[in-house]
């Protein structure tokens, strides 16, 4: 018996720091069941509920959607524990329609009800989405608007052809609002999301063009020779960074929507892509060679003082900044045969910490949400594709998988 | 004794993992209140724009008799042994009239827009190589295509080399 007493103590000793990592991993987040009121259960309503309720960073499920009543307030008696029961009720007679409730668990009662309806099917997984904003937003939760955006993406789909797609966070809806032709880059031109700058290849050199997703009208903001890109907007919308190459040289310049002028930001005689806003600090952060591999610089937009943002890697060639919190990919193998192995690390542009968000796969195209705490980012893995999420806080993640064809570029 | 002590550790674990529930926000006359409303907040379709006709030009190898020029990876400096095809091209220039376009592209090693970058890179080598042997820089016109005008999509370093080139051909 002493050795058995001996083995408890010695397992709790070894259990204490499981339990303060979970403790701490749960600290803000609230325990809450989904249970499914509808008379026919779908699949992705479910799927998507889940989702949204983990990647909020927010809400603990214990990952199943539970049969359920949906009008009363009987909360039963397992799912007592938790602090908030969500209901819903999904029916797709003239469009889809949702009724969410939200009640606390102990006693039944109701905090919140609504219901959510669309003449448009296919954009489902929105009544979702806004169903979860409006239960993390009652429940006094930090913002997570960037649940209900929709994200722009470029894929290949033949040599030299190509297709902008809006889709959900989830890539449960996906509509072509650019068929045909060589389109890429597409960029959110305004913080409501109403048009997207992208670069055409009809013409003989690349052209800029911006496109309202909800009329189709467009108009050319800018051409150049060899490429063109537009990488980054200000937060006012009245700025845009472009990689642009006038003279045959990959330069990033700033261009004011207002007047139309253009400012050359960078002169180097390599490759300088992908400049982004340090916020409101007047400097960007951008991917140059000039090292003689791709790494991470900064550097003010009026002055030419260039310095050295990320000290690890030797092929770090993709970037996104907010504030001045970063986000870059970097590749691991550093060869034509070492693989195409890519990950993700998140640190800042004043120096500091470097903190890894990814080990396994290929991981590309990091892009923050419009409030810095999600990353979004596509990762190859095998033969497959997915988009991944990362909230920064909870470092909960998810993967959603994405068809075959390869993706271009993307924008949330 | 014994059992004193083992009741004694389940009810310091069960006090220990009830502590790891947390406090609800804080909710302010929300609670029992029916505000069920039919919203129209996701609402506006957004269309469907088809330029399969408008221009930029398919093909993915050198035409008009033009040679392509192959790189190194990660490189845009013109091998020794590709120097004979831009002698070739420009001398082919010389035979024709017009514009012509340089066309620069990659493998799949790389993302965004520094692939793009690689590829003007190439392109610009090979003007500026053609412009050496005499021909007007006025004439030639260059253009980055990334990695989007793969020749082949196998997983295998000769097809990546096959991807790493620039093409030539007259502007129409």
């Amino acid at each position: 018996m002493r050795y058995l007493l001996i083995l408890l103590f010695s397992l709790h000793l070894f259990a204490i720091d499981a339990s303060m990592k979970i403790e701490k991993d749960v600290e803000h987040r609230s325990r809450i069941a989904v249970i499914d009121g509808s008379d026919v259960m779908n699949g992705k309503v479910s799927r998507i509920f889940l989702s949204d309720l983990k990647i909020s960073g927010h809400f603990l499920s214990d990952g199943t959607v539970h049969k359920g009543d949906f009008s009363g307030s009987f909360v039963p008696p397992g799912l007592k524990g938790r602090e908030y029961i969500v209901k819903y009720r999904y029916t797709n007679p003239n469009g889809p329609k949702l009724e969410v409730r939200l009640l606390k668990a102990s006693d039944g009662s109701q905090l919140f009800e609504k219901s959510y309806a669309l003449s448009n099917a296919q954009k489902m997984p929105f009544l979702v989405h806004k169903a979860v904003y409006d239960i993390n937003r009652i429940l006094k939760y930090p913002d997570i608007g960037w649940i209900n955006r929709y994200v722009v993406f470029s894929r290949y789909t033949a040599p030299k052809r190509s297709e902008i797609l809006l889709a959900d966070y989830t890539f449960t809806y996906t509509k072509v609002i650019i068929r045909g032709g060589l389109n890429l880059f597409p960029k959110w031109a305004d913080s409501a999301q109403k048009s997207f700058y992208y670069t055409s290849y009809a013409g003989l050199v690349p052209t800029l063009n911006k496109i309202n997703i909800y009329t189709g009208s467009k108009s050319t903001v800018a051409s150049s020779e060899g490429m063109i890109v537009c990488s980054d907007v200000s937060d006012d919308g009245g700025k845009i960074l472009l990689t642009m190459a006038p003279e045959g040289q990959a330069d990033i310049y700033e261009m004011s929507l207002f007047t139309g002028s253009k400012t050359r930001v960078t002169h180097f005689n390599g490759v300088d892509v992908s400049g982004k806003y340090l916020g409101r600090s007047g400097q960007i952060v951008f991917v140059s060679n000039r090292l003689g591999y791709a790494n991470i610089f900064k550097k003010s937009i009026g002055s030419g003082a260039v310095s050295q943002v990320v000290f690890h890697g030797r092929n770090n060639n993709a970037v996104d900044a907010h504030g001045s919190t970063i986000v870059y990919s970097s590749r691991e193998s550093n060869n034509a045969f070492g693989g195409n192995r890519f990950n993700l690390y998140l640190s800042s542009a004043n120096g500091g910490t470097t903190r890894p968000l990814t080990t396994t796969g290929s991981n590309q195209f990091p892009r923050f949400s419009t409030d810095g705490k999600i990353v979004l980012y596509i990762k190859q893995r095998g033969g497959s594709s997915s988009v991944g999420y990362i909230n920064l806080e909870s470092s909960q993640s998810l993967l959603f998988p994405l068809g075959g064809r390869k993706i271009q570029s993307i924008d949330w | 004794m014994i059992k004193q002590t083992v009741w004694t550790a389940i009810t310091l674990t069960a006090f220990f993992f009830s502590g790891c529930g947390q406090t609800a926000p804080t909710l302010d006359g929300t609670k029992g209140k029916n505000n069920f409303t039919d919203a129209t907040e996701i609402s506006g379709d957004t269309v469907t724009v088809n330029e399969s006709g408008e221009g930029g030009g398919l093909g993915n190898s050198s035409a008009d008799g033009f040679r392509s020029v192959y790189f190194d990876f990660g490189d845009y400096s013109i091998s020794g042994t590709m120097q004979s095809k831009v002698s070739a091209d420009a001398a082919r220039a010389a035979q024709t009239s017009g514009k012509i376009k340089i066309e620069g592209n990659c493998d799949e090693f790389g993302t965004d827009e520094y692939n793009y970058a690689l590829g003007l890179k190439r392109a610009k080598a090979v003007k500026d190589a053609m412009a050496a042997e005499g021909v007007q820089n006025g004439r030639m016109v260059i253009i980055s295509y990334g990695e989007s005008n793969p020749v082949c999509s196998s997983p295998t370093d000769s097809c990546y080399a096959r991807n790493r080139r620039v093409d030539l051909r007259l502007a129409r």
